[in-house]
């Protein structure tokens, strides 16, 4: 029964997305009015405070707050540094820490709700016949470039920016800039029917540049998504956060040695973030920053054993010849499908003729 | 560290001018903190005679505020917590040379406090009520806007959450109980600080459904901040009721801020939107190489 339900991990991936989706941006109703404000403020992924349906929130939002009331007002003020100060970002990065130690990375992979949507719109794009874009040599650069990225919006935006406000140097506006140019605070409220985060505040410069920024995000992303796998989550300051912490929980990806690896580079092909040191590397060179846990490297890997999602010393899902096969006849390692039947028609030769 | 030294600098560039204006008091309403307390903005001019509250918060102590009883006279208020140790969740606090000083009941008490004042004589009870959000972690509020505490009560259903607030335009429930137990077919006024005045009718189950008026008058705007669209106006739910020769008046006051459509631009949104498409549509076409073309069997 299990075993038809969910044949392939990516098929347990995709009821989990499912389930979280619906928690992260609809989950007031199923855990009461107030569960968003008491449940987390601290989750690993991107579950936006602008939503008011939703059942939790990120961790981006409290410690952009955390930097910019507490941090620069106290370092401004110059008391109670301590109380003020450490404390509160301690209770936050516990409270993130708290759950990040159980599933670790797998919070981008499997639980966050713009994750899950750009994922989507991928697979939307393989069933159109979009062909897949990826960030390696011969198209669209390699993937290292892009990397410090997520790393500049982290310092810049959720630390650097707010505590420039707190301390009075910059305008109050710029607060809490990643919400601001974060696009799953527009995904996440137009999901609950709500266009105000897609309207601009036109009274504020900065407010006006930086919720421009987000839409033109939001619509690269909803159509660059069409081809290029996952096209936020690689500049995503969140994933870089997780990244701090992914050597602190048990959850990981294993590939403890090259032994039987035989190069073939599929993991890497499979791997939606692109990641090249899936294949050509091993220990903790090949659980990188990038990776999200979301496991089809695993799944894509034709050799037994060789790569495994683990928690602690226990494996969890190892790769296996037979399952590659299996998992390949479905669905090729880019995520190429079977178009829809009138995409595949329209692609025929002579059926613009007809 | 090259790109976060030249945001450093790129930052403190553009903000300079700012830096003179710019101030911050511990315990105030920031943009992106907690919007439930209650109004603090302007003078304290007379636009409603019902009993209300009006909050500040403590200038250096984000878990105090000073309450301010108008419209009734009270010894004192008695502030309840959603969370904390039983014998500590309901306090009174005495007025003072200035008020009265209420605090966070203990650490880890929930947000919402819920806050009363009372004047009984023979023939009358005011009741004067308001929430007010104190930023602690702790259990929601839900029990303890179930619970009753006093004859006559008007109670929200729910509060705003976490980052949001009462708004124009919008519709909220609020709850009339009378010894515990919901009040059908009773009378709710409603009295904002800009003069609307309106009045709903609870059904059944005592639920009263309120609009918010759309008469928002922003403050006067502050060069180089921007219209504040947090800005806030007070507002006031009333009702009354005579049982065994007593009346009973009952209010609820908080603040309300102005329709965000006001100051924001769908359309605007929408065309930075289809920029962003715009520039991904070169992604769509394909490339030279075969896709998916190995062979992966």
């Amino acid at each position: 029964m299990l075993k038809t339900l969910f044949p392939t991990l990516s098929r347990v991936r995709f009821v989990v997305q499912l389930a979280m989706l619906f928690l992260t941006v609809y989950g007031s109703v199923v855990v009461g009015t107030y569960a968003a404000d008491k449940i987390t403020g601290a989750l690993p992924a991107l579950s936006c405070a602008y939503d008011q349906a939703n059942g939790a929130y990120c961790v981006l939002v409290p410690t952009q707050h955390q930097v910019h009331h507490r941090i620069g007002m106290a370092m401004v003020q110059a008391q109670q540094l301590t109380l003020n100060m450490v404390l509160p970002l301690l209770m936050v990065f516990l409270t993130f820490f708290a759950f990040f130690f159980v599933i670790g990375k797998a919070f981008c992979g499997w639980v966050c709700p713009l994750g899950t949507l750009q994922e989507w719109t991928g697979k939307i794009g393989r069933r159109f016949n979009v062909g897949v874009r990826r960030f390696e040599k011969g198209d669209l650069g390699e993937v290292r470039r892009v990397r410090p990225v997520k790393w500049i919006l982290l310092l810049g935006l959720v630390f650097l920016l707010p505590l420039l406000t707190g301390l009075g140097v910059t305008p109050h506006s710029l607060g809490n800039p990643y919400c601001d140019i974060c696009p799953s605070r527009i995904a996440t409220t137009l999901l609950t029917g709500n266009t105000e985060e897609l309207a601009l505040r036109m009274n504020d410069g900065w407010k006006f540049g930086l919720g421009a920024a987000a839409n033109v995000m939001i619509g690269f992303m909803l159509v660059g998504g069409l081809a290029l796998r996952l096209p936020f989550c690689r500049i995503c300051p969140l994933l870089a956060f997780n990244s701090v912490f992914q050597r602190l929980s048990p959850m990981r990806l294993a590939k403890p040695t090259r032994a039987n690896c035989g190069s073939c580079h599929i993991c890497t092909d499979a791997c939606p973030m692109d990641i090249p040191e899936i294949s050509a590397a091993e220990g903790h060179k090949a659980y990188n920053e990038d990776c999200t846990l979301c496991g089809r490297c695993v799944e894509y890997c034709p050799q037994d054993k060789v790569i495994e999602m683990k928690w602690g010393p226990l494996a969890l899902f190892g790769s296996g010849r037979e399952y590659y096969k299996a998992k390949v006849a479905r669905e090729l390692p880019d995520g190429t499908v079977k178009p829809l039947k009138f995409v595949r028609n329209a692609a025929k030769p002579g059926a613009a003729d007809a | 560290m090259k790109p976060l030294t030249f945001l450093t600098i790129l930052a403190t560039a553009l903000a300079l001018p700012a830096h003179a204006q710019h101030s911050h008091g511990a315990g105030v309403a920031a943009p992106a903190a907690p919007e439930g307390r209650p109004a603090g903005r302007g003078g304290m001019r007379e636009w409603t005679r019902q009993p209300i509250l009006i909050g500040r918060p403590a200038k250096d102590d984000r878990a105090a505020a000073g309450i301010t009883a108008r419209g009734l006279v009270a010894s004192g208020v008695t502030v309840f917590a959603a969370d904390g140790p039983t014998e500590r969740r309901k306090r009174d606090f005495p007025n003072g040379p200035e008020g009265t000083s209420i605090d966070a009941v203990a650490p880890k008490t929930g947000n919402y406090h819920w806050v009363i004042a009372r004047e009984e004589s023979p023939d009358t009870v005011k009741v004067a009520s308001t929430a007010w959000y104190f930023g602690n972690p702790g259990d929601a509020p839900s029990d303890m806007l179930a619970q009753s505490k006093h004859e006559l009560e008007l109670v929200p259903a729910p509060l705003p959450r976490e980052h949001r607030s009462y708004r124009e335009a919008e519709k909220w429930r609020f709850l009339v109980r009378f010894n515990g137990q919901p009040l059908a077919a009773q009378t709710v006024a409603l009295e904002t600080e800009f003069g609307s005045r309106s009045t709903a009718i609870t059904d059944a189950n005592g639920i009263a459904t309120i609009v918010f008026p759309r008469d928002f008058k922003p403050a006067p705007k502050v060069d180089g901040e921007g219209d504040d669209p947090r800005a806030r106006g007070r507002f006031v739910l009333s009702t009354e009721k005579e049982d065994s020769g007593k009346r009973y008046l009952t209010a609820f006051n908080h603040s309300y801020t102005q329709d965000p459509e006001r100051s924001r631009s769908l359309g605007w949104g929408a065309a930075f939107g289809i920029l962003g498409m715009v520039a991904a549509t070169p992604l769509l076409r394909r490339r030279q190489q075969t896709q998916g073309g190995k062979d992966h069997a």
